[in-house]
């Protein structure tokens, strides 16, 4: 069962900032509801409040524009993403991250920016968000802040979202369209479960980065790394961002093993 | 809260607690029992329905959200007495064993078949990755939905039983 609350449905972005203006952290946003639902069943949050953010007109909106770049809308969907010709164009390595994000049935439901929002070590989409230079777009009654997603994570399941604010789009600028990359995430099963650790690797052409999830109390990514680098030292570079740590997935030494396993095949992969 | 939602093309009114889930509305308000609850949380598909045309996790969905949507079950898919040919082939191949993941899976094996009607096997595992069957080992499954879609070679019988 869960807790009691009350359910509200804003039809417009005011509306919804108004109801967020005072702060209260008893209200909680609900997008597709696969993390927040979960939680609230497992009692780690007791909302007084829960505020539906899928009845606003075009929060699901995908917009790509050769100068502008490309924008996603808080209520878009993994399988969205999956299945907008222009992300699969311009931005395979998002689709290569999506692909492998838990079932069918909850990409119909889980969203990009409630993935990003929830902040876990082991989020889908953080790795290419962050080889992509992504900047979170977040909104309140106090007005509009624009902050890099490298930035934006701040421990685990830990953001710089005050109460009162609400993501509302995450942008992706025009210059990283057409970048390739491809995400290899290790898991327990073939099935859907969460990963042991994920590597992203994206080519840019005049260098290359590695984003990596499960290994760091964020999802973490390298600067641009120059691509005749040999792989000793992209090991090193990778190496100087994760923190890896032991927990009911695996031990601490395995993880860092498949870390530099993962990023050695990725680069022999993308680069060399 | 009062709720006006379309299931397997009947118009239902209720007054709903705000805090109830999809599922529980369905199975305790409307006494749609097909559809199962194994874990609650996402992990076994065996509560999978159509909410707009697209399978979700109703474990996961409030039935708040479901306001003035169109949800298909388990119930509709069986028409005039006659099994739809996807529940002819779980049955023929055995597809079924306790039946407790079933609803679920044709809900999935449906919308698989409409993403890809003619799905590989790697298609086939991956359309029906989010449901378990704790029984069938997924094989009779998946040789009922390439029955289904006809990609299906019957194997030799094995000689020497
Ligand atoms: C069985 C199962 C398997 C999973 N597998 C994976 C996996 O393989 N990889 C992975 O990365 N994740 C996985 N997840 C986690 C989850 O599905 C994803 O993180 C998903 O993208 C969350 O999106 P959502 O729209 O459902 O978020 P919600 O649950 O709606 O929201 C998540 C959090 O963000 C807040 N929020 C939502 N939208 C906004 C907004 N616009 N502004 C501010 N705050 C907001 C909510 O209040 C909540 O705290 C899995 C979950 C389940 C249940
Ligand atoms: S009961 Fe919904 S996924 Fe298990
Ligand atoms: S038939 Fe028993 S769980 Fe699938």
């Amino acid at each position: 069962m869960l807790d009691t609350f009350a359910y509200k449905a804003p039809q417009s972005k005011e509306l919804l900032l108004d109801m967020l203006a005072t702060g209260d952290s008893e209200v909680k946003l609900l997008s597709g509801g696969t993390d927040l639902l979960v939680n609230i069943r497992n009692g780690v949050y007791h909302p007084k409040v829960v505020v539906d953010l899928k009845k606003i007109p075009g929060f699901d909106a995908i917009t790509w524009d050769k100068r502008a770049g490309l924008t996603i809308g808080p209520s878009v969907t993994i399988n969205a993403i999956l299945t907008d010709v222009k992300v699969q164009q311009h931005f395979p390595l998002l689709c290569a991250c999506a692909k492998d994000l838990a079932s069918y049935q909850i990409r119909n439901r889980a969203t990009v920016v409630g993935n990003i929002v929830n902040a876990s070590p082991c989020s889908d989409m953080a790795p290419a968000l962050l080889c992509l230079d992504a900047t979170i777009i977040i909104e309140s009654r106090q007005g509009k802040r624009e902050i890099p997603i490298a930035e934006f994570f701040t421990g685990v399941k830990r953001t710089v979202l005050r109460q009162d604010e609400v993501v509302t789009s995450i942008h992706i600028p025009s210059d990283k369209a057409g970048v390739q990359g491809v995400y290899r995430k290790l898991k327990r099963i073939q099935g859907h479960d969460l990963g042991i650790v994920g590597v992203a690797i994206a080519n840019f052409g005049n260098g290359a980065r590695i984003a990596v999830s499960s290994s760091a109390p964020t999802p973490v990514v390298t600067p641009l790394l120059p691509l005749d680098l040999s792989v000793p030292k992209v090991l090193q570079a990778v190496n100087a961002i994760i923190r890896p740590i032991s927990d009911v997935r695996c031990s601490q030494e395995y993880r860092s093993f498949m870390v530099g396993e993962y990023t050695k095949r990725l680069w022999k992969e993308v680069i060399s | 809260m009062r709720i006006r939602v379309t299931v397997n093309n009947t118009i239902y009114e209720r007054d709903i607690e705000e805090n109830r889930t999809l599922l529980r509305f369905l199975r305790e308000d409307l006494g749609l029992t097909g559809t199962k609850e194994g874990c609650g949380s996402g992990e076994c598909g065996a509560c999978t329905v159509f909410f707009n045309g697209k399978t979700v996790n109703s474990c996961m969905v409030l039935a708040a959200e479901a306001d003035g949507s169109v949800i298909e079950t388990i119930e509709g898919e069986a028409s005039g007495g006659m099994l739809s040919a996807l529940q002819k082939a779980f049955e023929e191949h055995g597809a079924v064993q306790c039946g407790f993941c079933t609803a679920g899976m044709i809900m999935s094996a449906r919308e698989l078949i409409h993403q890809h009607p003619h799905p590989t096997r790697a298609e086939i595992q991956e359309g029906l990755e989010g449901n378990f069957c704790r029984c069938t080992g997924y094989e009779q499954i998946i040789e009922a939905v390439l029955d289904v879609t006809g990609g299906y070679e019957p194997k030799e019988e094995l000689s020497y039983v």
